[in-house]
């Protein structure tokens, strides 16, 4: 992988710059505080908006139920946010030029790929650290009772299920030089095994299948998606593949 | 030695023919010109020659290395400066240096001085800290080549190196270009004839994906020699050129004013006799001759003519 460490230093230099960093970790940092906040003043909210002598009963707030609601925030909206980030990484270089820039140089493809891939997620997993610190923090604070190891494996899985998006629209960046039309492709894909997750006997194979597993933690059930960890895993590595050869074979 | 070598290389798009069946073979230390009109093939045959696009067939090779895109050591030995140089705008121009130094893998200590040398020779030393997004065009040029030349490259590839710059800048581009050619061999592409002509000793004509002729620039202007001659004296020389109208093989004897100097043209019908005998019969008429000179035609005119007339056999 000729190049790799020059090109890792600027992609990580290019995520500070840019302010890539800044951006997703707050995004981030706002879904990590509003799972346990929500939770803990939804009742008393809903008392200040409701009418006198309305009565509203709630369940009191459950430690899971705080970190399922950041789980499903950084399922949904940071998916779309990684699609967002990632659709221009390659495609936009293709455009602009400065793909050939580089590339002109004893550098491999491979390194070219991975060092964006790596730079991207590592933005999001340090984003997505810090959030679930804080959400886990707040929920001890304000809610109370937790579980740190079912906690710890669900956002492995949620870390995982992040890469695997923002692998999926590298992919598709370094098929199109419309970044728009690369991120565009990408959400489709992640929407469509999103669908077939819920799906009956293929949705098991899924990566969106990880985040259920991830969930179902917090609740200690005993349910297990290993094929879809496989594939999540399989499919990276897979689109990492796929990106550099499409490299390879496209006229600059 | 071979600098850069193509055998048979084509590249077709469906139907477009965007370079037909190259033949090239270029020396060391050569500058070559690749001329030819906007859509004739020049960026393509960099980009094969470069590695940055497949060829539909042929071969290639540069700096004695076969090309094709996984060749790093290819890589390596070339320099690129694209006909538009994009930067990653948030970089300051000596971090862009730096960057292409890392990525030659050059030691710290090689990338810092050489960084120093190109920006000193670029005349961007007082800009190497400014951000590339702000920089002019001219300057983005010039640290395209800057960026080039960082790993002292064998073969240089400069596709439309003059295009974008005001006269200074070309100016200033045509003179490194002369500077490197010592020990460089350089393939530059440009649809400016004068600038071909002032720095490349060797000259390919391209058009409509085919390359129409290949040679010296002197070769050129020799083949393509117009048969006018040119004479200037000290005396009157009205009762000469009325001799010469005796003269068969010669036509339109005339005198035409230039720059208030009285300038004798005439064209020969034969231009070997013409240049056997004209000199004597100058002799012979007594006349004290200050200049005499069967003119060259341009770059440009040999060009015209070529995508005129096609080459002349």
């Amino acid at each position: 992988m000729k190049g790799f460490a020059p090109l890792f230093k600027k992609e990580i230099r290019e995520q500070l710059k840019l302010y890539r960093l800044v951006i997703v970790g707050s995004i981030f940092l706002f879904f990590g505080l509003s799972a346990p906040l929500t939770l803990k003043y939804l009742p008393d909210l809903l008392k200040m908006a409701g009418e006198q002598g309305m009565v509203i009963q709630l369940p009191a707030p459950t430690a899971a139920q705080s970190f399922a609601s950041f789980a499903g925030n950084i399922g949904q909206l940071g998916a779309l946010i990684a699609v967002l980030v990632a659709m221009g990484s390659i495609a936009n270089e293709l455009k602009s030029g400065t793909a050939i820039m580089t590339l002109s140089k004893p550098v491999n493809r491979s390194a070219f790929v991975i060092s964006k891939l790596l730079a991207v997620s590592l933005t999001f997993l340090i984003s997505m650290v810090v959030s679930s610190l804080v959400c886990l923090a707040y929920t001890v604070w304000l809610i109370q009772g937790t579980a740190i190891l079912p906690y710890l494996g669900l956002n492995l899985m949620l870390g995982l299920f992040l890469v695997f998006c923002l692998a999926v629209t590298v992919l598709f960046s370094s098929l199109y030089k419309s970044s728009l039309a690369a991120g565009g492709i990408a959400f489709g894909v992640i929407i469509v095994q999103g669908i077939i997750s819920a799906l009956p006997v293929v949705g098991k194979y899924m990566p969106g299948k990880i985040l259920d597993w991830g969930t179902g933690l917090l609740t200690e059930s005993d349910k297990s998606y290993w094929w879809a960890l496989g594939i999540t895993i399989a499919a990276i590595g897979l689109c990492i593949y796929f990106s550099q050869r499409f490299l390879k074979n496209r006229d600059l | 030695m071979t600098a850069i070598s193509a055998k048979g290389l084509s590249k077709y798009y469906q139907t477009v023919k965007a370079l037909d069946d190259l033949n090239l073979e270029i020396p060391e230390n050569t500058v070559f010109g690749f001329l030819g009109p906007n859509g004739a093939g020049k960026t393509t045959t960099v980009k094969l020659l470069s590695g940055f696009a497949h060829p539909t067939a042929g071969e290639a090779w540069v700096a004695g290395e076969k090309v094709g895109d996984g060749n790093l050591a290819l890589k390596a030995k070339i320099g690129l400066l694209p006909d538009v140089p994009a930067f990653y705008d948030w970089m300051s121009g000596r971090d862009f240096l730096n960057f292409i130094g890392e990525l030659h893998s050059l030691p710290p200590a090689e990338i810092k001085k050489r960084t120093a040398e190109l920006l000193e020779l670029v005349e961007l030393t007082k800009y190497g800290n400014r951000r590339v997004g702000g920089y002019s065009r001219g300057m983005r040029q010039r640290l395209g080549i800057a960026q080039a030349l960082v790993n002292r490259p064998k073969v240089l590839f400069l596709d439309e190196p003059t295009s974008a710059l005001d006269p200074m800048g070309r100016r200033d581009v045509l003179n490194l270009i002369l500077r490197l050619r010592e020990n460089t061999t350089i393939f530059m592409s440009s649809h400016i004839l004068s600038d071909i002509e002032r720095v490349c000793n060797m000259v390919g004509i391209v058009n409509k994906g085919k390359l129409i002729t290949v040679d010296s620039v002197e070769g050129l202007q020799k083949k393509y020699a117009r048969s006018i001659f040119e004479m200037e004296f000290i005396e009157d020389a009205a009762r000469f050129v009325e001799s010469l109208k005796q003269i068969p093989w010669l036509a339109e004897p005339a005198v035409v004013m230039d720059n208030g100097t009285p300038k004798i043209t005439v064209r020969a019908v034969d231009i070997e006799r013409g240049r056997k005998e004209l000199p004597r019969l100058i002799s012979e008429s007594g006349l004290t001759l200050t200049r005499y000179e069967m003119t060259m035609p341009s770059i440009e005119e040999i060009f015209v003519e070529i995508l005129t007339n096609g080459e002349k056999k």
